[in-house]
């Protein structure tokens, strides 16, 4: 067969070989560096862990503290991660022996983290085995340890509207505040209308702070909206009742779009769902931040009849297994950390996928909305054990803690 | 003391292959993945109502129906099960026009362009398809798939089946073999007399290996373009995920182990050889035999050290040069891809038809390059009815962040992926920007924070003609560094791309199990 490319010569392969070798003579013998500017950057921006120490402690309310977090250097972190404005950290804490941990939004502007500053605000809420263990322990000078900034309730110039109106109930206004820090500072280019449902003027967090933010910058507004107010919340800029469509209408913009950022308790999510309705807006201009553990899975409408009180858990990771029983209505990472087994988790709500573990028998359920696991972790048995309740004995795999 | 058969270290796609092959034969194995999911590039992630395919374009190997490739044969060697769709293009290529362009036209979208190629499958279509944008280059493009054709006969007849281990003996049989290894791309195209406009489209792929056309060896891309022409190229159904797990569960199965969120931090030496590796920095763990999935530039900075570093291994890392880096938006729509306006799975938009003036602009993102892909096209109901996603690429090299603070990050991550939508939204006369419902931005830091190679490249080292395939796999025995460890993944003689890639580690797991089983195992 002849050769369509004869015209090529043959005579360069031999040299291909040698060549090569010679060409790896040539490199230096130096070690090579192990950093580039792309590893650099992902590193500042996403370290394992933050090793951090409470320099100052806030009293917001009487059940809420805000903690001013400064890096610890002789525990290895030099800098804090920058951050968009809405990311929480996960904080790790060992209370009595068990290993917990909690996502609490940052409350403080991105701008301050460059100055060796954080704050997590942190409200005490019933039955709140970390928030209240937070609010009496953590005093100047704890030892704290934190994730990198994660999450995903943040603006996104590309897809948001120009305007955002954030609905926040009680302390759901944390991310809020950073945001508003983050527009009046020009970290972020957005107008943010924020509607604060909170129950008196009294139980409003954050108030001074918010007004003067609103008075640096006129990309920032706050309206408080109070559902059970006292006599003396007479301040005419208050609205009174529940944070309602009509409400919304009333501060947003008329003639441009505008998203909708949401953060606060369960209960406010439902009741907005169908407020929200009325508004008619694209499924885009309508976000919410996840927060927070789900309790109480015999609630929900799905849940299956005659589940036991209680199941084993048989749990391997990497090369040690246990089995330890807990209760149904418990989480499967409830269960284990209950009994001193720490387990991978960041937001506790279904949402980041962190936890990632391998079902190997047994059934658990999950609630729908929690859902957020990849269709082929589906096909392949793989659950997000923070929103997972067993159903019945199960086996499973789960990554090692980190 | 537990001391397993075979540790992998990662478990990216060579990885994963590596430690299932090794698993099936009967070895005791340990993976190790610093992540908790498996994949490396391949794995998906959920935003919203979107789950979205983070690094695969295409991949060839797949087949069709009638016809098993050399990738899923390699799945079902393994006893994986993956729903896969084909499909039935290769690309389309748009080069809008520039000032003063006399042979510019304005094509079906409206826009005044240098070239529209949207391109067949099939050898006959696509050298038909080429000659009628430029006319002339019908012959050159069939003498160019019969040389391919011709190439992987000779691979085949040297009867050593994926591993062309045994091509160096049979290399004098084959002159235009060697005439096509030393010869670049357009070296070879010019050989085969085909128009120079013609060339350029012929040339597309390039971005797939990162090299241009007077740099990439005619041998090697010849062979890329035979497998996406000849069947074109096929996906996983529930993204790469799917296939990522597959190969999870056949190691499980197999008496295999996986352990997640464990990364080795350092490896134990011995008498000058591996023994063992640290995970997480206090867990030591044996092995007779290591893969390793991980770059070898950070292998020796991080994990063995300038002590125990070969020497040539140190002069081999320094003396390559580290392959592209890429960036990739994700956007989910609120629109259909029919309502976007979208009709193709694989837009390349360029403001040059010519891949070195391409590679030249990629050396910042100024909005020269970008490939357009939406999924919908190759499976309808990747995304909830009513709504579509694409994903857009581009690409870069080497330092391309330095002067970007974390404090800047995000709204340079926004400015960069704002060009890019722009130029695909003028480039194809549509409008995605009002109709975004989800959007992530993956640039080198992003590659870098979950791949864990040098400037995040997904490629390894860059396939220039002194580096490229031939030579790497006829040298491959004496570029690994121990008698008892053996590097996978794009790293390796093929390179970057899945079926690369999974290829490796197939390759490094047979010789271990030789070794082993010479051992006495």
């Amino acid at each position: 067969m002849s050769s369509p490319i004869k015209s090529l010569t043959v005579k360069k392969f031999p040299s291909l070989l040698s060549g090569r070798q010679k060409k790896f003579k040539t490199g230096s013998t130096e070690l090579p560096s192990g950093t580039d500017s792309a590893r650099e950057l992902a590193r500042a921006l996403h370290p394992d862990f933050q090793y951090l120490t409470v320099a100052e402690v806030i009293e917001r309310a009487p059940d809420c503290k805000s903690f001013r977090l400064i890096p610890d250097s002789n525990r290895g972190t030099k800098k804090l991660a920058y951050f968009a404005a809405g990311k929480y950290l996960t904080v790790f804490e060992n209370i009595n022996g068990l290993q917990v941990t909690r996502a609490y939004s940052i409350s403080s502007s991105p701008k301050d983290s460059l100055d060796g500053k954080y704050e997590l605000t942190v409200k005490g809420v019933e039955g709140g085995a970390v928030s209240n263990y937070i609010l009496i322990n953590w005093t100047p000078g704890t030892e704290v340890k934190v994730s990198a900034p994660a999450g995903n309730f943040e603006y996104q110039p590309l897809r948001d509207a120009k305007t955002v109106i954030g609905l926040a109930g009680g302390s759901g206004i944390t991310p809020f505040v950073s945001m508003a820090n983050a527009v009046a500072d020009g970290d972020e280019d957005f107008n943010l209308i924020l509607i604060y449902g909170s129950r008196n003027e009294d139980s409003i967090l954050f108030k001074d702070e918010l007004d003067k933010i609103a008075a640096k910058t006129n990309k920032f507004k706050v309206v408080h909206v109070l559902s059970e107010p006292n006599n003396s919340d007479s301040d005419p800029g208050f609205e009174k009742g529940f944070i309602t469509s009509e409400l919304i209408k009333k501060y947003a913009p008329f003639d441009e779009p505008y998203s909708i950022f949401i953060c606060g308790p369960q209960q406010m999510y439902n009741y907005l769902d169908n407020e929200l309705k009325s508004l008619g807006l694209e499924k885009k201009y309508i976000r919410r931040e996840t927060f927070g553990e789900v309790h109480n899975p015999a609630s929900f409408s799905d849940y299956p009849s005659d589940v036991p009180d209680t199941v084993n858990v048989t749990v391997t990771i990497c090369d040690e297994t246990k089995t330890v029983s807990g209760s149904t209505s418990d989480t499967v990472m409830q269960i284990l950390e209950k009994q001193g087994i720490a387990v991978p988790s960041r937001c506790r709500s279904g949402e980041c996928g962190f936890c990632h573990s391998h079902l190997i028998s047994g059934k658990v359920y999950i609630p729908e909305n929690l859902d957020y696991r990849r269709m082929a972790d589906k096909m392949y048995d793989c659950i997000h054990p923070c929103c997972a309740f067993p159903l019945t004995d199960i086996v499973i795999n789960v990554p090692a803690a980190k | 003391m537990k001391q397993y058969d075979v540790i992998v270290i990662g478990a990216g796609n060579g990885g994963l292959t590596a430690a299932a092959n090794c698993a099936k034969a009967g070895l005791s194995t340990l993976l190790l993945e610093r992540h908790n999911i498996p994949g490396g590039s391949a794995s998906s992630f959920v935003r919203g109502r979107f789950e979205f395919e983070p690094s695969l374009h295409e991949l060839s190997g797949v087949g069709k129906e009638d016809e098993v490739g050399s990738v899923s044969n390699m799945f079902h060697k393994l006893g994986a099960k993956i729903n896969w769709i084909t499909e039935n293009s290769t690309f389309r290529l748009v080069v809008p026009a520039k000032d003063g362009d006399k042979d510019a036209f304005i094509n079906d979208d409206g826009v005044l362009v240098s070239v529209d190629a949207r391109m067949p499958v099939g050898f006959e279509n696509f050298a038909k398809k080429l000659d009628e944008i430029v006319p002339g280059s019908y012959e050159p493009a069939m003498k160019a798939f019969g040389l391919s054709t011709r190439m992987y006969e000779a691979f085949d007849a040297l009867g050593e089946g994926d591993d062309f281990s045994g091509i160096f003996k049979a290399l004098p049989y084959f002159p235009d073999l060697m005439r096509m290894t030393t010869h670049t791309l357009n070296e070879g195209l010019d050989a085969l007399g085909m128009p120079k406009k013609a060339q350029d489209i012929f040339s597309t792929y390039w971005s797939y290996m990162g090299v241009p056309g007077a740099q990439f060896d005619f041998l090697y891309y010849l062979t890329v373009m035979h497998s996406y022409v000849m069947n074109g190229a096929g996906m996983p159904k529930y993204r790469s995920h799917e296939l990522s797990l597959s190969i999870d569960k056949v190691i499980r199965d197999n008496g295999g182990e996986i352990w997640y969120n464990s990364e080795v931090t350092s490896v134990i030496m011995k008498d000058g050889k591996p023994a063992g590796v640290v995970v997480n920095g206090d867990k030591e763990i044996y092995a007779k035999q290591f893969i390793c999935n991980a770059s070898p530039d950070f292998v020796w900075s991080d994990l063995i050290g300038k002590k125990d570093a070969p020497e040539k291994q140190l002069r081999m890392s320094n003396a390559r040069k580290t392959a592209a880096s890429l960036t990739t938006v994700y956007l989910g729509m609120n629109k259909t891809k029919e309502e976007l306006g979208i009709k193709d799975y694989s837009v390349f938009i360029a403001n040059s038809a010519n891949s070195d003036e391409q590679f030249a602009g990629s050396q910042n993102y100024d909005g020269n390059y970008c490939i357009i892909n939406c999924l919908n096209h190759v499976i309808p109901d990747c995304t909830p009815p009513g709504t579509s996603m694409l994903f857009l690429t581009t690409i870069t090299f080497d330092d391309v962040m330095k002067d970007v603070r974390p404090q800047d990050y995000k709204k340079y991550k926004n400015k960069v992926a704002k060009l890019m939508i722009e130029q695909c939204e003028k480039a194809l006369n549509i409008k995605i920007q009002p109709y975004i419902e989800e959007i992530e931005i993956a640039l080198p830091p992003t590659f870098s924070r979950y791949l864990n190679t040098p400037y995040g490249t997904p490629y390894g080292y860059r396939l220039e003609m002194w580096d490229s395939m031939i030579p790497r796999t006829i040298q491959f025995a004496q570029d690994q560094p121990y008698d008892n460890f053996i590097f996978c993944g794009a790293s390796q003689e093929r390179g970057d791309g899945y079926g690369c890639a999974y290829h490796s580690g197939e390759k490094a797991a047979n010789i271990v199990i030789k070794s082993l089983s010479k051992e006495g195992k």
